[in-house]
This record gives structure tokens, sequence and C-alpha cells, in this order.
């Protein structure tokens, strides 16, 4: 069960660390059930830190976030370690980040958040549509109780979870450097890819229709690939002019180039947080796309990213028996 | 001219006297909404409040065009005239931030592809009655059914929407349209004016944007920058979304020999926006784009044209992935000033 | 200006040579206008700007690095760095380019008559400053005086070299060249500009000085100047920002509440060091 004073505590403790750069968790956003991610230098400023069912941005993208500003000179690099709050499928980015040395280890502090389930905004706001007023909300034996000035609300955790969490198979940090309160029960979810198999049982026609129409609205705000932890070139290919591999016009190859690119480029490498599908602003199913890798990936490699901190890449992994059927 | 009223039953009549062809209205697509042509019978949905896309797309798209040629050759064609148009059931801040924009695009010398569309158009507003959490255009000088960039007020009274012809381009429309259209009485009129009060008590946010114009850039060294920065991921989700935002890039993009030269929406949150060739970045973090985004929108705006780029429409708030929220900025503002 | 301003004008590559070799090598364009008309009606003055590409790469803005007393052309000194650069790098005589402008505000050379002038140049930063020099000297009996302050890393990296070795000979003209460290063959002086600055000593009276430059070098130079009692008023300097449209439309060259396409890109360190983003 999530402990709040727990969790308020070590993040005060972390962040008087001389070696502790900043601290990064969740605090209540400015209205109705937003959170915002939480910053904190100071340890009075962890007063504000939360963990609930509406924790649900990955933090671990703020590791390769980091600006890497020139250093003044007569300045050192600031080399002080980042602490980090992850719950299961966060911490997975960071193994993830870890395994293709996007970051070094002793550059983070994890703090582990075992976690039942994040809601899925636009569920919860179906059901109590958004006012000004800032609801908290918890975790409460298999529902999610929304606390409203006027009294809790609680809801079946099946109704507002994100999907994500409704398959999740991770949902204790696989890497933390402190476990803030017990793990919680892995359960019985399982993840048969029921999405993607629907997807592939289309016709080829049908399954373009699809994704035209979906690649159509994206207006290229590209909040799916800065969210995604996993996104993390410097150069990346999208913001390359010379040569130019993604023109910046908006029609449908465009797009379509974009979003493929990305998928393929996170092949092996997704490890499902869903963040960028949670923060599209036209709601473009980006994770049915990323899922499709994932399965293949699954099935002829038996990888699964971002589970093993001892693993190497998938692309610079070999085994014997790997498939190569695909190759022409 | 009078005011005049539109049974809804008769709104298709409406749209195929004018010519379908010619309107841009709000639209429910896949994951969002936008404005976009009418297609088949009617796809318009007049229930909306304001389309994920704004309607900017329609007069500054996000891909234009603005000449084409055929690689190593020197002719150059610009696209044709635009056709007339009616956005039929724009929301008032939406027009208010084209009268907005109009400022920059008409500031010598003037942007012939967006004044042309604008000059095709025929704006016909629809008054908000059912603000969102984060509206707040009465901050900012507008108003749930405030009629500045419009040439026609609608009002759903119910059953109808009462017309307010506020000028000549509207006139003409409700003359072309005039069997269709049915007189209105005062009552009604008096009827608009409630819902008009009403959905203005609805507002619940707000910021009083008085001294913020002069005093913001006092705070240029200030540490809510960084604070405020601090979750950004430098998308353009804010920018792209917001109806007064209007950067461009210009770029050059070629298929075989046929080539064109097109500007594309371009955000001041991305890196690459102020990049020099040379490695250079004026703005070398997010906390120098923050800032830049709400000084532009609340102070070096209001320098050059008189007027806030701000409109109130609450995109930027809902559509912002970490809960960045230009009210609490503005707010933490008005605390450090 | 066109009707529609981001129409470019054709024209023709006259005469090409490089100023300086290597990774960023500098590259001149003499160029004229195919059009007549266009050409009858161009008309800038020593500052401003313009677009410059290719149809099929792109445009980038640069400074026009001639003064109209020189002739009925434009000349461009571009340093090769990206896309854009290179395409135009590849470019020999007789090919076509685009050319839109002329952008932006300009030295105030007219209010300036009767003043010393003083330019303070480094590296590719003396394109901007060329013409003001060009003017001057075609109208040296309207100005009391031309100095000029010039240095580059090595003489390799020295534009109009020839020009400045030209006026280094006159006794109408002060002509300072400068490089950081010392060379085989090398006749001038060693020593980076700021310092340079101090050892030429200007007197403030009367005089306007101009500076651009690295960053850095803009940096010390404006240090210099003020130990040397110049006001704010008589400092000068051209800022460059990415920039698309060059009209103030595409917004991404402002620097606070100015844009650097039509507010700029001259300014004066009076106006400057009013704007937090320029003094950064």
């Amino acid at each position: 069960m999530a402990d709040l004073e727990k969790l308020i505590t070590v993040a005060k403790e972390t962040v008087s660390r001389d070696d502790v750069k900043y601290l990064i968790g969740w605090r209540q956003g400015t209205y109705g059930f937003r959170v915002s991610p939480h910053f904190i230098t100071e340890p009075e400023e962890a007063d504000k830190l939360i963990f609930s069912p509406l924790c649900s941005n990955n933090l671990a993208t703020y590791l390769t976030l980091v600006e890497k500003l020139p250093v003044p000179r007569g300045q050192e690099a600031d080399t002080r370690k980042i602490a980090l709050m992850v719950k299961g499928c966060d911490s997975r980015a960071v193994v993830q980040q870890l395994v293709e040395q996007g970051i070094k280890r002793e550059s983070v502090i994890i703090l582990g958040c075992p976690c039942q389930g994040v809601v899925d905004l636009a569920k919860v706001e179906e059901k109590f549509p958004a006012g000004l007023e800032q609801v908290a909300a918890r975790w409460d034996d298999g529902k999610i109780v929304f606390q409203f000035s006027d009294g809790e609300k609680a809801v079946p955790r099946e109704e507002v979870l994100a999907d994500k969490c409704l398959r999740c198979r991770y949902p204790n940090p696989v890497l933390a450097d402190t476990l803030l309160w017990e793990e919680v029960e892995a359960g019985s979810s399982s993840d048969e890819y029921a999405d993607v198999s629907e997807l592939e049982a289309k016709t080829p026609e049908e399954r373009w229709s699809f994704w035209e129409a979906q690649f159509s609205s994206c207006v290229r705000c590209y909040s799916c690939r800065n969210v995604c932890p996993m996104c993390y070139c410097e150069d990346c290919i999208l913001d390359r002019l010379n040569p130019t591999w993604v023109n910046r016009s908006n029609n449908i190859s465009e797009n379509t180039a974009f979003h493929l690119s990305r998928a393929f480029h996170l092949a092996g490498r997704c490890i499902e947080c869903g963040e960028c599908e949670r923060v599209c602003p036209v709601n473009i199913p980006i994770m049915t796309l990323n899922r499709k890798l994932t399965k293949e990936v699954r099935e002829k490699f038996a990888y699964e990213p971002g589970t093993d901190p001892a693993s190497k890449p998938l692309q610079a992994s070999y085994r014997p028996n790997d498939q190569e059927n695909f190759i022409l | 001219m009078d005011n005049m009223k539109l049974p809804k039953e008769k709104v298709g009549d409406f749209l195929a006297k004018l010519g379908k062809e010619k309107f841009r209205v709000p639209q429910q697509m896949e994951g969002s909404s936008k404005f976009a042509p009418l297609n088949g019978e009617s796809n318009a949905d007049f229930t909306l409040s304001n389309t994920t896309v704004p309607p900017k797309s329609i007069f500054y798209p996000q891909t234009e065009t603005l000449y084409r040629y055929n690689v190593g050759e020197t002719a150059m064609e610009a696209p044709g005239e635009v056709d007339e148009m009616i956005i039929m059931g724009i929301r008032p801040c939406d027009a208010r931030a084209l009268s907005t924009v109009d400022k920059l695009f008409t500031w010598d010398p003037v942007d012939p592809y967006y004044k042309s569309r604008r000059d095709k158009a025929t704006m016909v507003g629809l008054a908000c009655q059912e603000p969102r959490t984060n509206c707040f255009c009465t901050s900012v000088g507008g108003g749930p059914a405030s009629t500045e960039g419009l040439d026609i007020l609608m009002t759903d009274l119910g059953d109808s929407y009462l017309f307010q012809v506020l000028t000549e381009k509207g006139e003409k429309i409700c003359q072309e349209a005039g069997d269709i259209l049915v007189k209105s009485d005062d009552s009604d009129v008096q009827a608009a004016e409630k819902l008009h009060n009403d959905a203005a008590q609805k507002i619940v946010r707000g910021i009083d944007s008085q001294d913020i114009p002069e005093k913001l850039p006092q705070l240029w060294e200030s540490e809510i920058w960084k604070k405020v920065s601090d979750p950004c991921l430098g998308c353009g989700a804010c920018t792209f979304l917001c109806p007064t935002c209007h950067c461009f890039d210009i770029q050059d993009e070629v298929e075989g020999l046929e080539g064109r030269r097109c500007r594309v929406w371009d955000s001041c949150m991305f890196k690459e926006y102020t990049l020099h060739t040379s490695g250079h970045n004026p703005r070398p973090s997010r906390r120098e784009r923050t800032r830049n985004r709400i000084n532009h929108k609340y102070s070096y705006f209001v320098d050059k044209f008189g007027v806030i780029a701000c409109v109130g429409c609450g995109r930027c708030i809902n559509l912002c992935p970490v809960n960045i929220d230009i009210l609490n900025i503005l707010s933490q503002v008005k605390e450090a000033l | 200006m066109k009707e529609n301003p981001y129409q470019p004008y054709i024209a023709t590559i006259e005469d090409t040579w490089f100023e300086t070799v290597g990774d960023r090598a500098v590259k001149t364009f003499k160029v004229t206008l195919d059009d007549e008309e266009a050409r009858k009606n161009w008309s800038h003055r020593p500052g401003q700007c313009a677009m410059v590409g290719r149809l099929g790469i792109g445009e980038s803005m640069f400074c026009i690095s001639c003064s109209p007393t020189e002739g009925d052309f434009l000349r461009f000194s571009v340093m090769r760095a990206g896309k854009n650069t290179q395409g135009l790098h590849e470019q020999e005589v007789g090919d076509k380019i685009t050319v839109r402008g002329p952008y932006g505000n300009s030295f105030p050379l007219e209010d300036w008559k009767g003043k010393h002038i003083l330019t303070i140049g480094g590296g590719i930063g003396q394109a901007p400053l060329r013409p003001i020099v060009e003017y001057v000297k075609a109208n040296l009996d309207q100005y009391a005086g031309l100095t000029m302050i010039y240095g580059a890393r090595t003489s390799g990296d020295l534009c109009f070299k020839n020009e400045f070795e030209e006026m280094a000979k006159r006794d109408d003209i002060a002509a300072h060249l400068t490089i950081d460290i010392e060379e085989e063959g090398w006749d001038y002086n060693v020593g980076f500009v700021p310092s340079m600055l101090m050892d030429v000593g200007p007197s403030p009276d009367n005089t306007i000085a101009i500076t651009c430059g690295p960053p850095i070098m803009i940096k010390f130079v404006l240090e210099n100047l003020k130990k040397l009692n110049f006001a704010d008023e008589q400092i000068f300097t051209t800022l460059e920002n990415r920039m698309k449209c060059g009209f103030g439309k595409c917004g991404r060259c402002n620097v606070g509440n100015m844009y650097v396409c039509k507010d700029g890109p001259v300014f004066s360190y009076a106006i400057l060091k009013n704007i937090p983003e320029a003094s950064a």
C-alpha cells in the first residue's frame, strides 16, 4: 500500500544529500484530476509529493531529456545524481536506458513505487467531467476512490484504469535503490495482444484505411516522441535537415513515414508505458503500432526490453536459435 | 439589418442554399475535432466546444505551398486564387484569435496567402453556452458571445439559432438565404442575451491581466521560468494547437524534379527553432523557450500590436501532457511582480 | 519589394571566389538580378540583408556585403555550415540562385556624416561591416575619417584580405589587421581583436564604433569600448538569428520584443542593453 509518509521522508533525505541534484516525483496538478511532474531541490518541497492512481507520467523520460548545455569556461560539469520515483512500467524504461547505456547507473537514484495501476484520464473524465476542483484519488481493494470535496466516489478499477494497467505484468519496479513500500501482488494479468490480433485479422486495405485516418489527424507536435523515455537520440532523424529524412510537410505520406520510423526505432526497445498514446492531443492509438512490434519481438526472439539490467539490447544480441526466416 | 433565426430543422437547407462547398464547419474526426469542409449530408457538429485543432488551420494551414517549380528551372508558380468560404460555428475566442493574428499578417508587408483567405471568408460565430473548465476568455478581453472578428453571431436558442447580423458580409449571407431564415423579435434577443450572461457566469478560471504586459520583462531572471519549465517536454502541443500561435518554417521539398517551397507550422518550444547553423542556440533550454512563449503572448505582441496574443481558449492547458498551465504561470508572475 | 514577398527574384552569379578555405570556407558571390525591372527597382542600404537560396535546396538570410556605391550588383559572403550554404557553395559563375529582400533597417550612415567611423570586425563578422567601409570610402570627404580593425584566427581565416592590404597602404584610411596567433610571413599585427582595439586606442570624440564578430569577441570589444569612454549611443552592432521569412511573420528571430529582421539587424548598444535577451 502506497505510504505517503515514507515517500516524503525518503524524498527529504534523498534531496538533502550533497550528491543529489534534484528529485523528480509527482504532485497534484492545477485542476481536476491532473498531476504534474514535481522537481525538487529543497526538502520542504517534498511535502507536495503524492503517489496515487493519477500518477500516470513516466518520469524516466526526464533522465534523457536533460539539456546538455555547454559548461561555462572555468566551471565543472554537474555530475550529481538525479533521484527518480518509478512505477513498475517506469522502471523498465530506466532499465532499458541502462541496457542501452543511454544513462549511467551511478547518475540515478531509483525510488521504487509498487503500483496498483493508474487511470486513463479520458475514462475518468467521462464519468466525472473535470472541474476546477483538484481531486485526489487512492486505491482501495479493487476500486479507485476519488476524493471530491463533497465526498468520495469509488469506481471499480476496471472502469477507469488505463488499458496498459489492466494487463500489467510488472506492477513492481524491476530495479530500485529503495523500494518505498511493500511490493504489490502481481496478480494474474496476462497479455495476449488482443488489440494487435484484432488489427492483424483485418485485410491490408482495412488496416491501411484505419491508419490513414489516424495518421491524417496527426499534427506532428512530437509530444509522443518527446514524452517517450526511449526516444532520446540527440540527433533525431525527424529533426534532421541534411539530409532530410522526413519532410516537415504535414500530409499522409510524411506523417506515415514519421509514425512508422518511430515505431521501428522502438522495436525491441518499447517498454509499453503507453505515454505516447496518453499525451497525443489527437488521440492516435500509437501503442497499437508499438505493440505490434513488441509482439513480434516477443514471439520471434523471446525478448522483453527493460526487464533485465544485465541483458544486451535486442539488436546487439545474437542467439544461435534466432529466427532468420524473415531475411530475404 | 434585422436579426434573423435559422430553425434547426432548416440547417441542411441553409447549407445547401448557400453552397455546401463553401462551408467549413466543426467536425468530430477519429480522436479529435477540427474545422473541415462539409462532405456528404451534414457532418457539422455545432455542439462541440472548442475544436482540438483551432480554425487557424483554415487560414493558415499547417502546410502551405508558397510556389512550385521544376528543379533546374527558374519559373515559379504560386497557387491560384482561393474560393469564397463560410466559416460556420467558430467560437468567439477563435474568431478573436484570427483578428489578433490579422495584425501580424497584415503588418507591412501583407501576407498574401493568409490575407486572401481572410478576405474570402464570412465568419459565422457560435456563442458559447457551456464554457469549459479552462476557458478564460473574459480575462483577456473576450467573452462567450464576443462579436470581434465575426460577421454573424449565432446563439443556440433550443429549436433555432438566432443570427445577429454584424457586418455587410453577414447581411449578404442572410439575404441570400432569406427564404430559409425567419424573422426574430426582441424576445429572441433577450433570450440570447440571458444565455450570453449565463455563460459568462459559468467561467470559473481567470487572471487579472492588467499589469502583466508592462511588467513581464522585469521577471527575466526570475526563478519561476525554471520552475514552470522543469516538467516541459519541449513538444509542440501548446503552440501548434494555440489559435494565435503563428510561427512557421520555410522548407524546400522535392519529389523527383518537382519541387515546392512551402511553409509549415513551427514551434518556439522546439530546440531547432532558434538553433543557429553554427551550433549556437540563443535559447538553449526549455527555460528560455517557455519564457519566450509567455513573453511573446503577454508582452512582446502587446508592444507591437496592442493586444495580448492569447484569447483564453484553454487549449494549451487542456492538451499539455504535463499540466503546464498558463494561468498558473501567470498567477506566479503576478505574485512575483 | 514584390507583391508576393515570399517569391524571390532569380539572380545570376557573375563572379565567385573563395575568401577562406577549409571545412567552414567562405565563398563570395557577386550576383545580378535577371529581371531588368527588378534590378532597376532594387535599392539597398549598408546593413540590410537578403534571403539567398537555391530552388530545391532552400534559402537562408545573409547580409548584403557590398555597398550600393559599388555598382548595380549584390555581393554575399557565405560560410559553408549547413544544407543551404553547402548548396550555395556548389554554385559557379552563370548559375541561378534566388534572392529576395532587402530586409531590415540599416546603418544610419547619413546621420553619421561628419563623424569618424570605426569598424571592429572578427572573422565572417566583417561581411556586414564591409558595406560601411565601402560606403564611407566612396564618400570619404563627408566623414571625419575611417578606421578599421579586423582580425581572425589565422591569416587564412581573413575575408576580403586583398582589399584590406590595399587599404593598409593608403594614408587617408587606417586599416589594422590582426590574427590571433603568430604566423610565418605575417607582416601585420598579432593578438585578439579586443586587445588590438586597445592598442589602437581610438578617441570617442565624434566617433561611431560598429562591431560585428563572434559573440565572445563582441563581449570584450564592448567592454573595451566602454573603457575608451564610448557612450552607448556611439556603439552599434548587427545581430543575426535564425530567420525564415525576413519580414516579421515567421516569429523566430525575435530578441525580446524586437524582430531582428524588421527592427534590426542594426542596433545601437543603447537599445540592446535594455533588452535582457540580447545581453545574454
